[in-house]
């Protein structure tokens, strides 16, 4: 149980509140490199953390993210042209760099120097990893640029995928670190996803449907271990990485690659869940990649031209109650990524937290609240720098580790919760 | 199904969820470990209004007692048969081996427990071990906190 003015707080990300203040103390995925292929292609509409932005690319590949709207009468740009280093708004002609600063206004003599006195809101837009990130807080805070292993790795050891979820981005990010629905909702995958199967950790998994959960604080978030029995009295651990505000990374299964997500609030009730799959050590099989592509995995199948689900709230997420009954699916639905979403969004688009009844095995997402709230409250009472931020915090991974029944997974998997370059992950 | 006659949830939607109450209270013992976590689980004793469905006690030293913070002492297997949940309340480093006796009563009445160790902030890694290794066996659940407030939020998101 939240209490709304909790819930409000954490779940409202817009201009000028509290959670939209922490979210614009990091570097956030903003579009994926592939949305703007090449050099003066077509804009991209893009809402984050509720602002209507267009982003482009212009003729020099230098990238911009700014106000989608003309300074002159509120036309989109997404109609504009994105012509010699600049995108021109078809209704009067004027023209804006990729830092949002006007730089022609064709009614105005040049030499009155009027163009130089309009500029958009910007934020800036870099490519790191496939992904283009941008910062949308205050320019003299700006930390510095991600660092997140999935980015740094070369490119055909990594990749990454993005689906619309219409639903809040914490009610998304909390099924990243609920891991005890892992043995129930996706049950049906574990023995038969390509990206998950032949684990000899999926038989302990399966074998044990009640594991035993800690939750720990990490210097950016926290790492939650589920503990199953393993052989010779010793405990078989999965551990996952939050690192705040809203990255989290799965535990990885044998030799598959190891895969985790962001949330991102679009707005208050939709949000942008991106999956990424990636080898600390080697590059992904061309059968990996088919699978991902395939929405196998933490992906998903979207509509062509888009990233919308293929099976989505209007299509009942293609539920096959034969499928159900029979076990090959826990849910109905297919796919471990439509899983997760359509449970999600049927909570509604901002779920009700003063009528849940969470449970002791809820204690990962009751403490990633604590931390959410207490990093609101300092960052804006004392203008504190969240966890998350530090190029240190994102350098972590996700492991799965046999240990001594004594030894705190904390102290165990230390080396293995690091991202080292070339050092092959803790897996089983 | 074409029957239905709500499809799935939209904003609009939302609204027309039934908001009758969906649960009743559950009966939460908390209970001090050590001397160290003592003073923390009788501040939050003394608050009566906001915890009213909980019992605050503290390890009397033997397998079957345990103390409340009134000083009455009171019979193990009856706190245990009254309660629905369990959470243990442990200071990093500190002795909590009453978590076994508190775990196996539990265990025999399936009652859940949670254990919490708290000043983790403060405490080395050989500290953390060793009250790790008294709570892991008797525990579904064990969060190691840094700070202290965390147990009265997950309290509230226990609905103690």
């Amino acid at each position: 149980m939240l209490r709304k003015e909790q819930n409000d707080l954490l779940t409202q990300t817009g201009p000028g509140t509290p959670a939209g203040r922490l979210f614009r103390s990091y570097w956030i995925p903003a579009l994926l490199a592939e949305e703007l292929p090449e050099n003066d292609c077509p804009p991209v509409r893009v809402k984050l953390l509720s602002e209507r932005l267009i982003a482009f690319r212009d003729s020099t590949g230098r990238y911009g993210l700014m106000d989608e709207f003309c300074a002159h009468r509120g036309v989109s740009l997404w109609f504009g042209r994105n012509e010699d280093c600049g995108l021109r708004c078809p209704y009067h002609g004027w023209k804006y760099d990729a830092t949002g600063q006007c730089i022609e206004v064709p009614s105005e003599p040049e030499a009155s120097g009027f163009a130089g006195k309009i500029k958009l809101k910007s934020y800036p837009l870099i490519a790191r990893g496939g992904v283009l990130w941008t910062y949308m807080g205050d320019p003299a805070a700006a930390p510095p640029e991600p660092e997140w292993e999935f980015i740094t790795v070369a490119p055909a050891q990594t990749y990454t995928s993005k689906r619309v979820q219409e639903s809040n981005w914490l009610q998304a990010m909390e099924g990243g670190i609920d891991s005890s629905h892992v043995s129930f909702l996706h049950r049906g995958d574990l023995n038969s996803d390509p990206l998950f199967k032949g684990a000899k950790g999926n038989q302990y998994n399966l074998s044990d449907s009640r594991p035993v959960f800690e939750v720990v604080e990490s210097p950016g978030g926290l790492y939650i271990g589920a503990r199953r029995n393993a052989e010779d009295g010793k405990y078989y651990w999965r551990i996952t990485q939050w690192v705040m505000p809203s990255f989290t990374m799965i535990a990885p299964r044998g030799n598959h690659s190891v895969h985790g997500h962001f949330w991102i609030p679009i707005d208050d009730e939709n949000c942008w869940a991106w999956s990424f799959d990636y080898h600390p050590i080697r590059e992904l099989t061309p059968a990996e990649l088919a699978a991902m592509r395939d929405g196998k995995g933490i992906h998903v199948r979207t509509e062509p031209g888009g990233y919308r689900p293929i099976a989505n709230k209007d299509n009942d997420y293609l539920i096959d109650r034969a499928a159900q009954k029979a076990g090959r699916t826990f849910s109905g639905v297919e796919g471990i990524g439509m899983q997760d979403a359509s449970l999600q969004e049927s909570m509604g688009p901002l779920v009700d937290r003063t009528r849940e009844n969470l449970v002791s095995t809820d204690n990962g997402i009751i403490m990633a609240r604590h931390r959410l709230l207490k990093a609101v409250k300092a960052l804006v009472d004392k203008g504190v720098v969240p966890p998350g931020v530090a190029s240190e915090h994102q350098k972590v991974r996700s492991a799965v580790i046999v240990l001594p029944p004594d030894q705190p997974f904390k102290e165990g998997a230390k080396e293995a919760m690091i991202a080292r370059p070339s050092v092959a992950p803790a897996s089983v | 199904m074409r029957s239905e006659s709500a499809r799935m949830t939209t904003a609009a939607e939302l609204r027309f969820r039934v908001q009758a109450p969906n649960s009743i209270g559950r009966a939460t013992m908390v209970i001090a470990l050590d001397a160290a976590s003592e003073p923390f689980v009788g501040r939050l004793a003394q608050d009566t209004e906001q915890w009213h469905r909980a019992t605050f006690l503290k390890a009397a030293g033997d397998e079957t007692s345990l103390t409340g913070f009134d000083g009455r002492q009171r019979r193990l297997r009856d706190e245990v048969n009254a309660a629905d949940q369990v959470i243990m309340v442990a200071s990093a480093g500190g002795q909590a081996d009453a978590a076994a006796a508190i775990g196996r009563a539990s265990s025999d009445r399936r009652v859940t427990t949670t254990a919490l160790i708290v000043g983790a902030a403060d405490a080395s890694d050989a500290e953390i071990s060793k009250t790790l290794a008294q709570l892991r066996p008797w525990s579904l659940m064990v969060v190691i906190a840094n700070s202290d407030d965390y147990v009265t939020d997950m309290m509230t998101a226990l609905r103690v």
